[in-house]
């Protein structure tokens, strides 16, 4: 029961985390990453919302990858 | 193809696919809920809400069966190609239909508690190890995780970000998630119901799937073994392909590397030219597809590259391998060994009238 509360306490963090994280990511992060996202309308941005929620802990990898390595060149 | 993303690729054929599919859905669930209505009444009769749970499981799990067998299917019978086409969609929308059967069955067996609905799914059930009470949701929520990971990233900006290696292991998740699925209904509806043709469901379309992958997979080991002959000249071994009569206009023939590497050789216009196999999108048989407006066109997306250089068409900037070719008689021969993506190579010029 502990470990089982403790699962979904995690879950529900970890899924807060990425709708927050997801809604940067879609507005100023995605063009960052790929130059092709520039001009995107709303609805690919939209689109890509929940596996940017889903996978947050990789693209702010990423995307901190992305501003340094911006920054040093 | 990738300058500059949208939403969604649509295009008239998949306009009509998609509303196929709806269409499909729609019908099916109408027809389960009113068979379903005629034939459980009195004392058996169900309630709306299982009703709908039952025909939405079963709807998702035909679906996915359905998404599972086209790949196969369409490498033994090209006329199947058109639906192959827009597979990413039909996926899509069976994650969609069983989502709404996963968050039914949350909110009718768990919702009405006072703890949380998915604490309640991980907890109300803890005999792993009885086959008869085996919490049979837990491999279906797993299944739902997994279809939920794979609708998300379905798009092609994931395709390309997330590394085509990470993307393609992603995708591959399909067949454990079938497993589940299976899994879930055989330790859940199964036991509980009793129904045959349920039953009958579940055995034809694991059944199904499990054949139609075992024999395109041997069909294609055979045809890659009897495709190969090589002939050593110039220094190099020349793979013979076939003749050119054997290679349809506008279609390709595929020859197969000593490596395993497959490539696609292609007559147009009176010439021979071969580019790699695999497309640069999501690694679709580039052969299995046609020259369509002078471009080689994937059978799975559309994506098109020159024949003679492997290079989409500009604005585009995908990239194939190219291989040098050479036709000694009638006999289309070409070297293993491929030139890094996007290298124009002289096409081999035939003549056209010999089979006209
Ligand atoms: C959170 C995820 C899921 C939950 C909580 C869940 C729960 C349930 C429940 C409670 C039943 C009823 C069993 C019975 O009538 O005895 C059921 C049946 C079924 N589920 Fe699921 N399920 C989930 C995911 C899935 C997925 C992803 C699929 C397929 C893609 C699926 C396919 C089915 C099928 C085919 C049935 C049998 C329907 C019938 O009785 O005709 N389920 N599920
Ligand atoms: S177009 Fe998608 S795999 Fe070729």
């Amino acid at each position: 029961m502990v470990v089982a509360e403790a699962v979904v306490i995690l879950l529900a963090v970890y899924a807060l985390l990425g709708l927050l994280f997801a809604v940067a990511f879609v507005t100023c992060g995605v063009q960052r990453l790929d130059p092709a996202a520039r001009p995107a309308p709303w609805g690919f941005r939209l689109l890509i919302l929940p596996g940017s929620a889903a996978l947050w802990p990789l693209l702010l990898l990423r995307w901190w990858g992305s501003t340094k390595g911006g920054a040093s060149s | 193809m990738s300058a500059g993303y949208v939403a969604v690729q649509w295009n008239p054929y998949k306009r009509r696919y998609d509303a196929f599919v709806c269409g499909a859905v729609v019908l099916y669930l109408g027809m389960f809920g009113f068979v379903g209505k005629l034939l459980f009444r009195g004392e058996h009769a169900l309630s709306d809400e299982v009703l709908a749970l039952r025909a939405l499981g079963s709807c998702a799990f035909l679906m996915l069966s359905v998404v599972l067998c086209i790949g196969p299917a369409a490498r033994l019978d090209r006329r199947l190609l058109p639906i192959l086409y827009n597979r990413r969609h039909l996926g899509v929308a069976t994650f969609l239909v069983a989502a709404l059967h996963g968050a039914l069955a949350l909110g009718y067996y768990h919702g009405f508690g006072r703890i949380n609905p998915l604490l309640s799914l991980l907890t109300t059930n803890t005999s792993f190890t009885s086959l008869r009470a085996f919490p049979f949701q837990l491999p279906g929520a797993a299944a739902l995780l997994i279809l939920f990971l794979m609708a998300a990233t379905s798009h092609d900006f994931w395709n390309r970000n997330l590394s085509a290696r990470l993307w393609k292991w992603l995708h591959m998740l399909v067949y454990p998630a079938y497993g589940l699925v299976v899994m879930h209904v055989a330790l859940g509806a199964l036991q509980a119901q009793r129904t045959w043709w349920l039953a009958a469901l579940v055995c034809a379309c694991a059944a199904t799937v499990t054949t139609l992958h075992l024999v395109a997979g041997s069909r294609e080991r055979a045809a890659d073994r009897g495709r190969t002959s090589m002939i050593e000249a110039d220094a190099t071994a020349w793979l013979e392909v076939g003749r050119v009569d054997e290679i349809p206009p506008d279609r390709a023939r595929i020859a197969c590397a000593p490596g395993g590497e497959r490539i696609a050789v292609f007559r147009y216009d009176g010439r021979i030219s071969a580019i790699s196999n695999v497309c640069a999108h999501q690694g679709g048989p580039l052969g299995e597809g046609k020259v369509v407006d002078g471009c080689v066109t994937c059978p799975w997306h559309g994506w098109q590259y020159r024949p003679a250089d492997g290079q989409a068409p500009p604005p585009f900037t995908e990239r194939v391998a190219t291989f040098r070719v050479r036709v000694d008689g009638r006999r289309v021969l070409v070297d293993p060994n491929a030139l890094p993506p996007g290298t124009p190579v002289e096409p081999a010029f035939v003549e056209e009238s010999c089979d006209a």
